[in-house]
């Protein structure tokens, strides 16, 4: 009987080879390794899990993740509440908040899978031109749930941070923000960041301006002025991976809309079209194993 | 003891022929996935090639004005391969792109810009488009050479700028710099270290890498990124669909 096996294995190694080379003349997101992978002669079997991984290996679904390759810093645009909203059919607000309870069950797997920095796309500045009920009640939205997780990130030892030019922001929102950042500054191993009221743009000429007052005081030249120096500046030099090395975008939209635009160089952009409620951890691996598959070079030749 | 025995021996069989199953079972899956991507693969490029001779009337006629600016990212190992460039440049031209702006981290392409060029018919340097008064081709393909330098290197040379304009400057003492950084002023101060600041409407990445790899931050705000594969496989076809497939999204542009 396993004889017969293996030759029925051997002819299907036979007919999928012959689709590779017919195929490789196509650019398909094909591996012959893939391929290869799915013949496992299985002469002798443990009685153990079929499965065996090397320590520091994930094992979800059919495909693995390595420890060793995993970003260090996890960017997310959130795009896509309102239309899961209406596709539910249910109010913005609801929509909002099905984005802010996805939000924590994502940041929660990344630093499972041993991700260090979780930022998020969280108000925009040109939000600001949404309907005065919708900012409102986002503001609303972002205030509660701050306020209601302090705990729980002190309890997981997450460190908060909120970005973004948040003069703009309520009072009662800004004082929130003040209370999560003190009670959890002290946390190193993970780092939650929200850009609310971010802008890209804005950033860059913050971190010059910056640089103008430190120049009037001082404390530094102007020959002193280079590119370490404005990334210092700018608002996510509050981490210690200021770039993030994945950058995902929910909703099918293809654009950075404004975020993080002098750190997302060489970052792998990695383009979803689930809404971002429904953007669970199967989509958070696919991701993620599309992002160690790349060969990052970072402008140079290797 | 033989009937212990015998069931011991039993339940190993049955283990092992369940164990057998299953792996079965889930190569017969992996085997149905892979042959899901070969065929949808094949489908693409059936349809790839059908759009390249025109079979496909969706694509027939594209509403190019909504494309005002191209830019075209490729990775560094295939902008060695100039011929493939000159080839992607000679199908926007047919399709009536205007504006393109070619991209690579080390700046190879600007270094054969004159071979691109010379060889790209009705091709121009954007710079020159403005000087000259009247151009021998009625639809020049305007074409921008940028590499890395161009990026955060000029940001800094531009904030360096306004620096020194601002220390130089009579202003009063409480004034925090407020109406003197902002955007409109950091885009002059780029345009006076000789960046263009006009933002893409589509960048087409060609590479292995799903990444904009460098390319001026400050001008991809809203622009529209599409991953197009390596260049070396690149198809009509494909370039076609992105093109067409950016004619319609609709930006709220956060609002």
């Amino acid at each position: 009987m396993l004889s017969l096996l293996s030759s029925l294995l051997s002819l299907l190694f036979v007919f999928l080879i012959s689709f590779f080379i017919i195929t490789s003349h196509f650019s398909f997101p094909l591996s012959l390794l893939k391929l290869l992978g799915f013949i496992k002669f299985t002469a002798s079997r443990d009685d153990d899990d079929n499965y065996k991984r090397d320590e520091g290996t994930y094992v979800v679904g059919e495909e693995e993740l390595q420890r060793e390759l995993m970003p260090r810093h996890v960017a997310v645009i959130m795009d896509g509440n309102r239309r899961w909203a209406k596709r539910e059919g249910l109010l913005t607000s609801q929509g909002h908040e099905a984005g802010a309870k996805r939000l924590i069950e994502f940041s929660e797997l990344c630093f499972k899978l041993g991700i260090h920095t979780v930022s998020a796309f969280a108000f925009s500045t040109e939000n600001w031109g949404r309907h005065k009920i919708e900012v409102k009640c986002l503001m609303s939205l972002i205030q509660h749930y701050l306020k209601s997780k302090i705990q729980y990130f002190q309890r997981e030892e997450t460190r908060v941070s909120i970005i973004g030019n948040l003069t703009k922001i309520p009072e009662s929102l800004r004082q929130t923000i003040h209370e999560i950042e003190e009670a959890t500054k002290s946390y190193k191993k993970k780092h939650l960041i929200l850009a609310i009221d971010y802008s890209g743009r804005l950033d860059i000429l913050r971190a010059c301006k910056s640089i103008v007052h430190k120049s009037e005081a001082g404390l530094i030249r102007k020959e002193d002025v280079d590119e370490a120096m404005i990334e210092r500046e700018l608002l996510t030099s509050c981490t210690e991976f200021s770039s993030p090395d994945l950058l995902i975008r929910t909703s099918g939209e293809q654009r950075i809309s404004n975020f993080f635009l002098w750190q997302l160089a060489y970052t792998e952009l990695f383009f979803s079209s689930v809404l971002w409620p429904d953007f669970d951890k199967d989509k958070l691996v696919e991701a993620l194993v599309s992002y160690q598959r790349r060969e990052r070079r970072f402008g140079c030749r290797v | 003891m033989d009937l212990n025995q015998s069931m011991r021996l039993l339940s190993s069989w049955i283990a092992q022929i369940g164990g057998l199953g299953l792996d079965l079972l889930w190569r017969f899956i992996h085997l149905v996935v892979s042959l899901w991507y070969i065929v949808s693969g094949i489908i693409e490029a059936v349809e790839s090639y059908a759009i390249s001779l025109g079979l496909n009337k969706k694509y027939s006629s594209i509403n190019i004005e909504k494309l005002r600016c191209l830019a075209v990212v490729v990775d560094i190992e295939e902008a060695r391969d100039v011929s493939k460039v000159i080839e992607l440049l000679q199908w926007l031209r047919t399709i009536g792109v205007k504006q393109v702006g070619l991209f690579d981290s080390q700046g190879l392409l600007k270094k054969s810009k004159d071979l691109i060029l010379g060889t790209v018919p009705g091709s121009v340097l954007s710079e020159e488009i403005g000087e000259k008064d009247s151009s021998p081709e009625q639809n020049p393909l305007a074409l921008e050479f940028i590499s890395s330098s161009d990026n955060k290197e000029a940001v800094m040379k531009a904030a360096n700028i306004l620096l020194q304009d601002y220390l130089k400057s009579s202003r009063p003492e409480n004034d925090k710099g407020e109406n003197f950084f902002t955007e409109t002023h950091l885009n002059e101060a780029l345009r006076v270290v000789g960046e263009n600041v006009h933002a893409p409407d589509l960048l087409l990445v060609y590479g292995p890498i799903r990444s904009h790899l460098g390319f001026p931050a400050w001008r991809l705000r809203y622009t529209e990124i599409v991953h197009m594969g390596s260049l070396n496989y690149m198809r009509y076809g494909s370039l076609l669909k992105a093109i067409h497939k950016f004619t319609g999204v609709h930006q709220n542009y956060g609002t």
